[in-house]
C-alpha cells in the first residue's frame, strides 16, 4: 500500500511530508523525555529490522488458500509504545524507499504518514489501548479483539490516505468515490488477515513475557505533557499552512486544487484578485516558452496529429541521444581502465 | 528471503565504488535527486513527451558510475503494480480522444498511463542511483549535519544494519519449520504466534545485548562522530548542471525544438 512518487504532485507530497516531519520531531521529543532513552534506541533499531524480517514470513490463512503477512504498525506500537514505534517504522519506510524502490523520495512523507503516524500515533492510543488497559490481566480474547480492530482501522485509514493523496495530486482520472470503493474493501480483507496474525503474535508474547507489553502501555503515556487534542490541532494547522502555501507555488497545473475548488464553488476557475498570485502567474507565462503545450492542444477532433508526429520524432531523437551518450561514456571509461 | 538480503547489500556493494559520481558530495547527490524528482512529477498527466529528455539523467549517471542499468531496472518493476492499477483505471475512465494515429484514436487515459509509467521509471531510477553511488552512512552523516535528531538517525542505521542478521535468523527458522513440517509453503496461522513471537523475543533480547555491548564501548547519544566534508568545485558544477538541465527541460520543450530543427519549424 505504498504511495509512489509517480502518482503524487509536488504540492501534496510536500504538504504531507511537512506533517510527517512534525510527527517525527514530536515523537523524538517524546522519546527523549524517557529516562531509558539511550537504551531504547538500539531496541527501536533492532525492532525495525524485525518488522522487515517478519514481513518476509508468509502465513497460510486456512480456508482461503491465500497467504498474508504481518503488518508492522500496531505490533511495534504494542511492543515499544507509540512514539518509539512511529520512529522505528519511519526508519523501516526510509530503507524500503531507498533500497527496495517501495514508495519514493517525495512520497516518503505520505508513506510515513499513512503507515507509521496513523497506526502508531492515532489508532494505537485511541483503539488499542482502551482494550488492553494497564493493570488488568489481559485475556487472549481481549488482545485479539484489540489487534484486529486496531489493524483493520489503521489499514483503512492508511488506504483512505492513499486515495486522498492520489486524488488531490490529480494524476488519476478515477472518480473519488469509486477509488474509495475499490481500495477500502480490499484493505479491509487484508486488514483482517494482518489483524489475526498480529493477534497471534501478541498473545504469544503476552503469555511468555507479559512485562514487554505492560511497559509499552506505560512507557510513553500520551497524556503526559501535551494532550492529544493539541497534537491533532498542530498537525491539522501544519497541513493547512503547508498545503496552501505550496499549492500557491504549484499553481501552474492546479489539478488537485481545481478539483477542490470545483467541489466547493461549482466552478473550475475563479477570478483572483491577489496581486502576488497574479505576479507569479505572469512570470510563469513569460518564462515558459510553450506555456501550455501538451496533448490538450490537439483540439477536439485530433487535428494536430501532424504536430504530434513531429513531436514523436523529437522524442525518438532525444531518446537516441541519451542512449548514445550513455554508450559513449561506458566505452570511454572501459578504454581508460 | 535470501534474495531480499542479497538485493539489499548488492546496492551497498555498488555504493563502495570509486568513480567520479561516487566521489561527489553526498548532500549534492541527495539534492540533485530531489530536484530531479520534483521537476519530473511537476508535469501534469497529459505530457508524456515532455518527460522524455529527463532520461538523460539515469542514462548518464549509470554510465558514469558504472552501475549496471539492468540491475536497477529490475527493481523499478516493484513499483509497477500500483502504478499500473492507477494508470489502467485512467484508461477506463478518461476515454476522450486525445489525438489519432492512422485513424486510431488514442484516449487521454492512454496518454496518462504512459505518463505514469515514465514518471515511475524516472523517479525510481533517481532513488536507486542515489543509493547505488552513496553509502547509507554518508547519507546519514549528512542528515546529522542537517541537525536531524540523533535518536532517529541511530534507529535508521541500526535497522539497516540488523535487517541482514534478522532475515538470516528468520530464514533458518523457516528452513527448520519446513524440514519438520512436510515442506509446507507458508507458516500455519496456528504456529505463527509462536513462530514470529519467538523471533520477536529473540530480537528484543538481541537488542539488549547489542545495547550492553555498545554501552561497554562508550556509546552515548551525544557522542556520535560528526564528519564534515567540503564542497569541491566538481560538486558545485555537477549540481549546477543538474539544476540548469532540469529547469531547461521543464520550461523549454526540447522535443519540439529538435523536431523544429529537423523539419524546419513546426
Amino acid at each position: 500500500m505504498h504511495m509512489t512518487d509517480s502518482l503524487l504532485s509536488p504540492a501534496v507530497g510536500a504538504a504531507i511530508a511537512a506533517v510527517s516531519v512534525a510527527a517525527i520531531g514530536y515523537s523524538v521529543a517524546k522519546v527523549k523525555k524517557d529516562d531509558l532513552c539511550e537504551k531504547k534506541v538500539p531496541v527501536m533499531g533492532v525492532m525495525g529490522a524485525f518488522v522487515f524480517a517478519a514481513q518476509m514470513i508468509d502465513v497460510t490463512i486456512p480456508g482461503t488458500g491465500s497467504s498474508g503477512h504481518i503488518g508492522g504498525g500496531i505490533l511495534l506500537a504494542a511492543m515499544l509504545g507509540s512514539f518509539p514505534a512511529a520512529l522505528s517504522l519511519s526508519a523501516v519506510l526510509i530503507i524500503q524507499c531507498l533500497f527496495f524502490a517501495d514508495g519514493g523520495l517525495l512520497a516518503l512523507g505520505c508513506n510515513i504518514f499513512n503507515l507509521a503516524v496513523v497506526p502508531c500515533l492515532i489508532v494505537y492510543p485511541l483503539l488499542f489501548k482502551p482494550f488492553v488497559k494497564k493493570g488488568t490481566a489481559q485475556t487472549p480474547g481481549r488482545i485479539t479483539a484489540a489487534s484486529i480492530i486496531a489493524v483493520v482501522a489503521g489499514l483503512q485509514l492508511g488506504a483512505f490516505g492513499v486515495v486522498v493523496q492520489t486524488h488531490l495530486s490529480g494524476i488519476t482520472a478515477l472518480p473519488f468515490a469509486s477509488f474509495v470503493l475499490l481500495m477500502l474493501p480490499i484493505h479491509f480483507v487484508i486488514g483482517l488477515g494482518e489483524g489475526v496474525v498480529t493477534a497471534a503474535v501478541l498473545c504469544f508474547v503476552y503469555r511468555t513475557r507479559p512485562e514487554i507489553m505492560d511497559s509499552a502501555l506505560t512507557g510513553t503515556p500520551i497524556k503526559a505533557g501535551v494532550p492529544l487534542r493539541n497534537t491533532i490541532i498542530l498537525f491539522a494547522t501544519i497541513t493547512l499552512v503547508a498545503g496552501s502555501v505550496l499549492s500557491m507555488f504549484a499553481s501552474s497545473y492546479p489539478d488537485g486544487l481545481e478539483w477542490s475548488v470545483e467541489r466547493v464553488s461549482g466552478h473550475t476557475e475563479f477570478e483572483t484578485e491577489n496581486p502576488f498570485i497574479e505576479a507569479v502567474e505572469s512570470i510563469h507565462e513569460r518564462i515558459a516558452v510553450m506555456p501550455d503545450y501538451d496533448f490538450r492542444d490537439a483540439g477536439e477532433d485530433g487535428s494536430a496529429a501532424g504536430t504530434s508526429a513531429a513531436g514523436v520524432v523529437g522524442v525518438a531523437v532525444t531518446f537516441a541521444l541519451a542512449g548514445l551518450s550513455a554508450f559513449v561514456i561506458s566505452r570511454v571509461k572501459r578504454k581508460i581502465s | 528471503m535470501k534474495n531480499a538480503t542479497k538485493n539489499l547489500y548488492a546496492l551497498e556493494q555498488l555504493s563502495a565504488g570509486g568513480t567520479c559520481v561516487h566521489r561527489l558530495h553526498p548532500l549534492v547527490k541527495l539534492m540533485a535527486a530531489a530536484v530531479f524528482i520534483v521537476t519530473v512529477i511537476s508535469f501534469d498527466r497529459y505530457a508524456p513527451m515532455r518527460l522524455v529528455p529527463y532520461i538523460f539523467y539515469p542514462m548518464i549517471l549509470t554510465a558514469l558510475s558504472e552501475t549496471p542499468h539492468s540491475m536497477l531496472l529490475k527493481r523499478v518493476f516493484i513499483a509497477l503494480p500500483f502504478c499500473l492499477f492507477a494508470g489502467v483505471t485512467n484508461v477506463m475512465f478518461d476515454t476522450a480522444a486525445a489525438f489519432t494515429v492512422g485513424g486510431v484514436a488514442v484516449s487521454y487515459g492512454a496518454v496518462s498511463l504512459v505518463t505514469i509509467l515514465i514518471r515511475m521509471y524516472l523517479c525510481v531510477m533517481a532513488v536507486l542511483i542515489l543509493v547505488s553511488v552513496t553509502p547509507l552512512s554518508e547519507i546519514t552523516g549528512e542528515m546529522r549535519r542537517l541537525r536531524v535528531p540523533n535518536i532517529f538517525i541511530i534507529t535508521l542505521e541500526m535497522t539497516y544494519r540488523y535487517i541482514g542478521v534478522l532475515l538470516n535468523e528468520a530464514y533458518s527458522m523457516i528452513t527448520a519449520y519446513r524440514l519438520r513440517g512436510g515442506n509446507k509453503k507458508g507458516v500455519d496461522i496456528r504456529d505463527m504466534g509462536s513462530f514470529a513471537g519467538q523471533l520477536l523475543i529473540r530480537s528484543l533480547d538481541r537488542a539488549e545485548r547489542v545495547y550492553n555491548a555498545m554501552a561497554c564501548r562508550g556509546y552515548a547519544l551525544q557522542n556520535t562522530l560528526r564528519r564534515s566534508r567540503r564542497l569541491t568545485p566538481g560538486d558545485i558544477i555537477f549540481l549546477a548542471v543538474v539544476l540548469i538541465l532540469c529547469a531547461t527541460f521543464r520550461l523549454v520543450d526540447v522535443n519540439r525544438l529538435i523536431a523544429a530543427g529537423i523539419f524546419g519549424g513546426v
